[in-house]
């Protein structure tokens, strides 16, 4: 482990790496020590978990876990048993987890304990565009956040050192163009696994919340906790501050101070570059670089202000810095100008860069920036050009049959879609309210269609309502509400996607995984014993490469009372393709085709084509699920069961 | 290697105060991959290797394409080039929800020390476009006379494709690009040179036209870009070098 000892000199090996920030993230915290890793797949963060799962670590646990919240539990025991542990999210995901989060900041860890969230400023992955700063202000727990791909090694080793330091669990928090981006890495030989002992310490006080007295002398501890980290974060200058200079130039405005944190302040020598053209004196510029967003760093902001007549504060999403700037200000008397979100050009939505950079000394110094060097023009003329592309799912995804098979029962049951809720999840079976499907309505969080689905069962909805999910949503946060719905007999007809990967995300495992594919000793749960075993009593199992058999039990379905599960089973096409599988060979009867394109119109399918006189079929792309064999009816295609 | 951690870069935690490389001023020596910089600038920095000198200036170059491509290959392929070099780099990859067949970009930033991973629109120095219209994506962000290579290879998306939607022409494609400022270089799709009665890989053979006809091949020599694609893939090396050297060879014009 690194000795993290101020001052001191370190002998290290280095080899350097080009790495994303996930992979950097992760080897810091395998340099750390880290015994136990958690987390569940969410993009931008699902990075850390499948380079570790790639390696061979001895001594050390890493999982996938069932959801967020039981990932941190995981990973909250460990560092109560006094190991380090780490558990990975993304910001959704600690929404989930957010209950234990702020129990056990309360508590305290004994064990280093990081939590990883990942935020997605400018939505690359779609969810909630959620700051996931203001949940380290709710629970007091420090947070850091580096600026680049190699700060993130060196700062994940930091966060366990911090937590242990101080008895407090530290976030880590990227954002998606560090996590996902590449940059060379100086990192070192990997410390071998800890060989700390576990513990067990029966402390009723500390890890409980029986009683007022508890509970709140827990708070005060908590307060403390965290005024004992931002002591250690000034003592470490973890926060770079830099005066300039000169203090007399009071040109253009006088001194400008610049707080800027995570990583927008990668972006701050590149923006000094471009505003000097425009007449910016660098050296009366002074920077804080905020790396520990939590605690504030009051003692550094006071500086600050102290040395500039005007501040602006670069921060993405949410004004959490700049609010905090505002009262140290008042408290000093301040008179000058504090640029930002709430006094002045910054927008509360999408990425910051170069470009909010010299925007901001623009407005701050009242610098002649030109329009064009920060405007949108020409280009997004030249954007709106461009064809549009929906994405849908991928050629021999299982998910297509089932959607084609549930339009198909909606129809045959005399009903239109738009007289059908169908309720969508997270995952790749949100696909399904993209064309040619249009079937899903709705994508709310992780398990909502099944909760979803019954509060239209009980507004009265008269038509079937209809729920969708995948496997591993369904166990993720599924599984309690269709129990509810059991419990309270809830009419509605819920089809499980079961692909056996967690898909989107990037093929993890999870309980429904074959057990061939998953670590050595794990058990598979089976979903088709499990549903059943809640008390379903209208369960059915699909193959959705079958239409006309998927579609009569959904239809039948449809028709029955009380709750019906049908679990459409097919394991995912990129997977199995991975394998060397295919499900069928399947092949254009040129003869018998009129380019009719029911087949490309109906499905969807990537690996069909208009060619010269007949539809053509990639065969590199098409797995032979036979899906477009089944709704040509001119007998145009046909398919052979895979040999 | 073995480096006092003090100095390192991005190892100032370990050794606080030690460092300060972000200031611009203090002239700092920090390890790269096997050489050794001496930085007097952030954006400045005289690299010595054995006897030659190099200077390292900031070169961003801007990927969009279709997933399916290689246009994340072309990225890795410079990464890797540059990483040899000991040049700094940012390399960043954006697949979204992409699959085959969906929007892809990529962000490739050379020679700063201090960078952020986003290109500044009118940032880009070269641009390279795999397809027609996902080429528009990113008019905004070339250079005014930076250059921007299109591969004019059309991917029509399935409404596209069954006459539902309309798919921009290449000569508005270009004319956005030329309003926008930008040195035109297209690569007709139909002219993928052959080898062994095959079409050559078009990544490699774009990157190839890169590095032949556009700033790029002054800040990354042809001849260590090739080094990498040679020593990437075992197999279908001979196809590669093929390929890339007949897109060092391919004159670009400005249709």
């Amino acid at each position: 482990m690194v000795d993290w000892e101020i001052g001191k000199l370190v002998e290290v090996e280095l080899e350097t790496r080009v790495v994303t920030g996930n992979e950097a993230l992760a080897l810091g915290a395998l340099r750390a020590g880290v015994k136990v890793v958690t987390g569940y797949p969410g993009t931008p963060s699902s990075g850390v978990l499948d380079s570790l799962l790639r390696m061979k670590l001895d001594g050390r646990h890493v999982e996938w876990s069932t959801n967020e919240k039981v990932a941190f539990e995981i990973a909250a025991g460990a560092a109560w048993a006094g190991q380090r542990a780490l558990c990975t999210m993304k910001m959704s995901g600690l929404n989930v987890a957010y209950d234990s989060v702020i129990s056990i900041a309360y508590s305290g860890c004994h064990g280093g304990l990081v939590i990883y969230v990942a935020d997605d400023p400018g939505v690359s992955a779609g969810m909630a565009e959620q700051d996931s700063r203001g949940f380290a202000l709710m629970s007091d727990l420090p947070m850091l956040e580096p600026a680049s791909v190699a700060e993130t090694y060196t700062l994940i080793q930091v966060a366990f050192d911090l937590s242990e330091r101080t008895g407090s669990p530290v976030f880590v928090r990227l954002v998606t163009s560090i996590a996902n981006a590449y940059a060379p890495v100086e990192v070192e030989e990997p410390a071998p696994p800890p060989e700390r002992e576990a513990i067990l310490a029966r402390d009723i006080a500390r890890y409980t919340k029986a009683g007022a007295a508890i509970c709140m002398a827990q708070h005060r501890d908590l307060i403390a906790r965290l005024e004992r980290a931002g002591q250690a974060i000034r003592e470490m200058g973890m926060n770079e501050l830099h005066l300039s200079p000169s203090t007399s130039s009071r040109a253009q405005g006088g001194n400008l101070g610049i707080v800027a944190s995570g990583v927008t302040a990668s972006y701050l020598e590149e923006g000094f570059e471009i505003a000097a053209q425009f007449g910016l004196e660098r050296d009366t510029v002074s920077t804080l670089r905020v790396v520990a967003t939590s605690p504030f760093p009051a003692a550094e902001v006071r500086t600050l202000l102290r040395h500039c007549s005007t501040i602006l504060v670069l921060e993405e999403l949410e004004p959490h810095l700049e609010r905090n700037v505002i009262v140290e200000a008042h408290q000093l008397g301040f008179q000058g100008r504090i640029v930002g979100k709430l006094d002045g050009p910054f927008s509360r939505i999408g990425e910051y860069g170069v470009s909010q950079v010299v925007q901001g000394i623009g407005q701050a110094l009242g610098l002649p920036v030109a329009r064009s060097e920060t405007g949108h023009s020409p280009g997004e003329r030249a954007e709106q050009l461009a064809a549009q592309r929906p994405i849908t799912v991928c050629a021999g995804c299982p998910h297509r049959g089932t959607f084609l098979a549930l339009k198909a029962a909606i129809r045959r049951s005399r009903l239109k879609q738009d007289e059908v809720m169908v309720t969508g999840d997270i995952g790749c079976t949100i696909l399904g309210m993209n064309p040619p499907f249009d079937t899903v309505w709705n994508e709310v969080a992780m398990g909502a269609s099944i909760g979803l689905a019954q509060g239209y069962v009980h507004a009265g909805v008269a038509t079937p309502v209809i729920a969708t999910i995948g496997d591993s949503t369904f166990f993720h946060a599924g599984l309690s509400a269709l129990v509810n719905a059991v419990q309270h007999q809830v009419p509605l007809t819920l089809i499980v996607m079961d692909n056996g990967w967690t898909g989107m995300t990037g093929m993890q495992v999870n309980p429904g995984t074959d057990e061939a594919f998953q670590p050595a000793g794990n058990r598979r749960v089976d979903l088709a014993r499990l549903i059943p075993a809640l008390g379903v009593e209208h369960f059915f199992v699909i193959d959705p490469f079958n239409l006309d058999e998927s579609t009569s039990v959904i239809q039948h379905a449809l028709t029955l009372p009380g709750v019906k599960v049908v679990l459409a089973r097919q394991e995912c096409a990129i997977q199995a393709q991975r394998r060397g599988l295919v499900a069928g060979r399947v092949q254009v009867v040129p003869e018998n085709c009129n380019l009719c394109e029911l087949c490309i119109t109906r499905t969807g399918c990537p690996a069909l084509s208009i060619g010269e006189g007949a539809v053509v079929i990639d065969p590199d792309l098409c797995y032979g699920c036979g899906l477009c064999a089944q709704v040509c009816n001119r007998e145009a295609i046909r398919r052979d069961e895979a040999a | 290697m073995r480096g006092k951690a003090q100095i390192a870069n991005g190892k100032w935690r370990m050794a606080n105060g030690e460092r300060r490389m972000a200031n611009g001023e203090s002239r700092d020596t920090f390890h790269v991959s096997r050489f050794t910089f001496h930085a007097s600038r952030n954006t400045d920095c005289e690299l010595r290797i054995a006897n030659c000198e190099l200077r390292i200036i900031p070169y961003d170059v801007f990927l969009v394409g279709v997933g399916g491509q290689g246009v994340l290959t072309i990225g890795d392929v410079l990464t890797e080039a540059a990483l040899r070099l000991g040049m700094p780099v940012s390399f960043y990859p954006t697949k979204g929800m992409a699959q085959r067949g969906g929007f892809v970009k990529a962000q490739l930033r050379l020679g700063r020390q201090q960078v952020g991973p986003n290109i500044p629109e009118k940032g880009a120095d070269l641009v390279i476009a795999m397809e027609v219209s996902e080429a528009l994506k990113a008019v905004r962000f070339v250079k005014p006379g930076g250059d921007f290579l299109l591969f004019g290879h059309v991917w029509p998306p399935t409404a596209v494709m069954l006459g539902k939607a309309p798919y921009p022409a290449l000569e508005q494609v270009l004319e956005q690009v030329q309003e926008a400022g930008g040195r035109k270089h297209y690569l007709a799709a139909e002219n993928l040179p052959l080898y062994d009665g095959q079409p050559v890989p078009a990544n490699i053979f774009v990157l190839g036209a890169a590095v032949g006809h556009t700033g790029l091949g002054q800040v990354l020599a042809p001849s260590a870009v090739a080094e990498v694609i040679e020593t990437r893939w075992k197999r279908g090396a001979e196809r590669n070098a093929f390929a890339f050297q007949a897109g060092l060879a391919q004159m670009a014009n400005g249709k």
